[in-house]
C-alpha cells in the first residue's frame, strides 16, 4: 500500500486553514511527494481528512517541510467536530529539513483525522503527503 | 491567488504614535485620533493589503502593544510569535530612537529564531522644527537590523500607505521565496 494515494481510496481533505490555489490541500492526498499544501502564515495551522467510513488505523505518516510540532486528533462521527486528542510529536532539528512524522494509532477507529501544526521552523510550512497504514 | 496572514507587532516607546498609526491604517487614511489616549494593554486591528500587480493579499493582524515601561511585561504575553515587526520612534525624541535597540531585543526573544522582516518607523515627520533624529542615522541603524526605514506623519496621514504596503510586501516576498525553495526540494 506504500505508493497508493489516499485520494483514490475515497479519503478527502474537508478542512484546511490555509489556501494557496496553486498548492491546494488535495495535494496532501494525491500520493505525489512533489506536490504539496502550503501554509500561508501564522500558527496553528490545521487540516482535517475524512474517510469514506469508520476505519481502523494502525499508523499514520506525514511528510512535511519545516514543521516543528504536529498534533493528531480523531473522531468517529459523521461531522468534522468534537475531536479527541490522539497523539503529538515535536521534532528537534533546525530549519530547512524535510521531516517525516510517524504516529502509531494501534488500530484505533476514526472517520476523521485532524492534523494541527502548532509550530514551525519557518513562517511557512508544507505538507507533501499523508499516508495511512490500516 | 493567495491570501497570506501575518501577525504584525507594533512596538516602540510610549507616545511615539503607534496607535495613531494603526488607526490611520485601519481607516484607510481618513482618521487621525486627535486626543491622546495611552494604550495600556494590547489592541488588535486587522487590515487587508492587496499586493499590486498580483491577485495576492496579506491580512495584517496588527498588535498595537503599550509602550509604557511598566506595562510592557504584561503585554509581551500577548505578542505570540510575530511574522512582521513595525518598530516606531518619535523623530522629535532622541531617547525614543535610542530605546529601539532594547525593543529589538525584546522582540527577538519572541521570534523563536525565525527571521522577522519589518520596518523601523520615524513618526511625527511633520514636526520638522523639533526633529532630533537625522534620517541618515536612523536609516543606517535600520539597515543594521535588517529593517526598512520609513518616515511618517500619522497626523497628516503622510506615507502611512507606503509603510503598510512595504510591510505587506516584505511578508509576501518571504512567502514567494519559501514557496520556491519548497518547489525545488528533492522528492522525499
Amino acid at each position: 500500500m506504500a505508493d497508493s494515494s489516499l485520494g483514490s481510496s475515497g479519503v478527502k481533505v474537508v478542512v484546511a486553514s490555509s489556501g494557496d490555489e496553486n498548492h491546494p490541500p488535495e495535494n496532501i492526498l494525491d500520493g505525489n511527494t512533489k506536490t504539496f499544501w502550503m501554509s500561508t502564515g501564522m500558527f496553528p495551522q490545521e487540516f482535517i481528512i475524512r474517510f469514506a467510513e469508520l476505519t481502523k488505523i494502525s499508523a499514520v505518516t506525514v511528510d512535511t517541510y519545516n514543521v516543528k510540532h504536529l498534533k493528531i486528533e480523531k473522531n468517529t462521527s459523521q461531522k468534522a467536530s468534537q475531536f479527541e486528542s490522539v497523539t503529538e510529536k515535536g521534532k528537534g532539528t533546525s530549519a530547512g529539513v524535510r521531516l517525516y512524522f510517524i504516529f502509531q494509532l494501534n488500530g484505533s477507529s476514526a472517520t476523521h483525522l485532524r492534523f494541527i501544526i502548532t509550530a514551525g521552523y519557518d513562517h511557512f510550512v508544507s505538507v507533501h503527503k499523508v499516508n495511512v497504514k490500516y | 491567488m493567495v491570501k497570506l496572514r501575518a501577525r504584525c507587532l507594533l512596538v516602540g516607546d510610549t507616545a511615539v504614535g503607534k496607535s495613531a498609526l494603526s488607526h490611520v491604517f485601519h481607516s484607510d487614511g481618513t482618521l487621525f485620533q486627535k486626543n491622546y489616549s495611552m494604550t495600556t494593554g494590547v489592541e488588535l486591528l486587522m487590515k487587508c493589503v492587496n499586493i499590486p500587480e498580483t491577485d495576492d493579499s496579506v491580512e495584517l493582524y496588527i498588535i498595537d502593544s503599550a509602550g509604557k515601561e511598566t506595562l510592557v511585561e504584561a503585554c509581551e504575553k500577548m505578542w505570540g510569535v510575530p511574522s512582521l515587526l513595525c518598530l516606531v520612534f518619535d523623530l522629535t525624541s532622541e531617547q525614543s530612537f535610542a530605546n529601539c535597540s532594547q525593543w529589538m531585543e525584546r522582540v527577538r526573544a519572541h521570534c523563536q529564531g525565525l527571521h522577522v522582516p519589518g520596518a523601523l518607523v520615524g513618526n511625527k515627520s511633520d514636526s520638522s522644527a523639533r526633529r532630533e533624529v537625522q534620517a541618515s542615522i536612523a536609516q543606517e541603524w535600520a539597515e543594521s537590523q535588517g529593517l526598512e526605514y520609513h518616515e511618517t506623519a500619522a497626523k497628516e496621514m503622510e506615507n502611512c500607505d507606503a509603510l503598510l504596503l512595504s510591510l505587506a510586501r516584505a511578508f509576501h516576498s518571504l512567502y514567494q521565496e519559501r514557496r520556491e525553495t519548497i518547489q525545488n526540494l528533492s522528492p522525499g
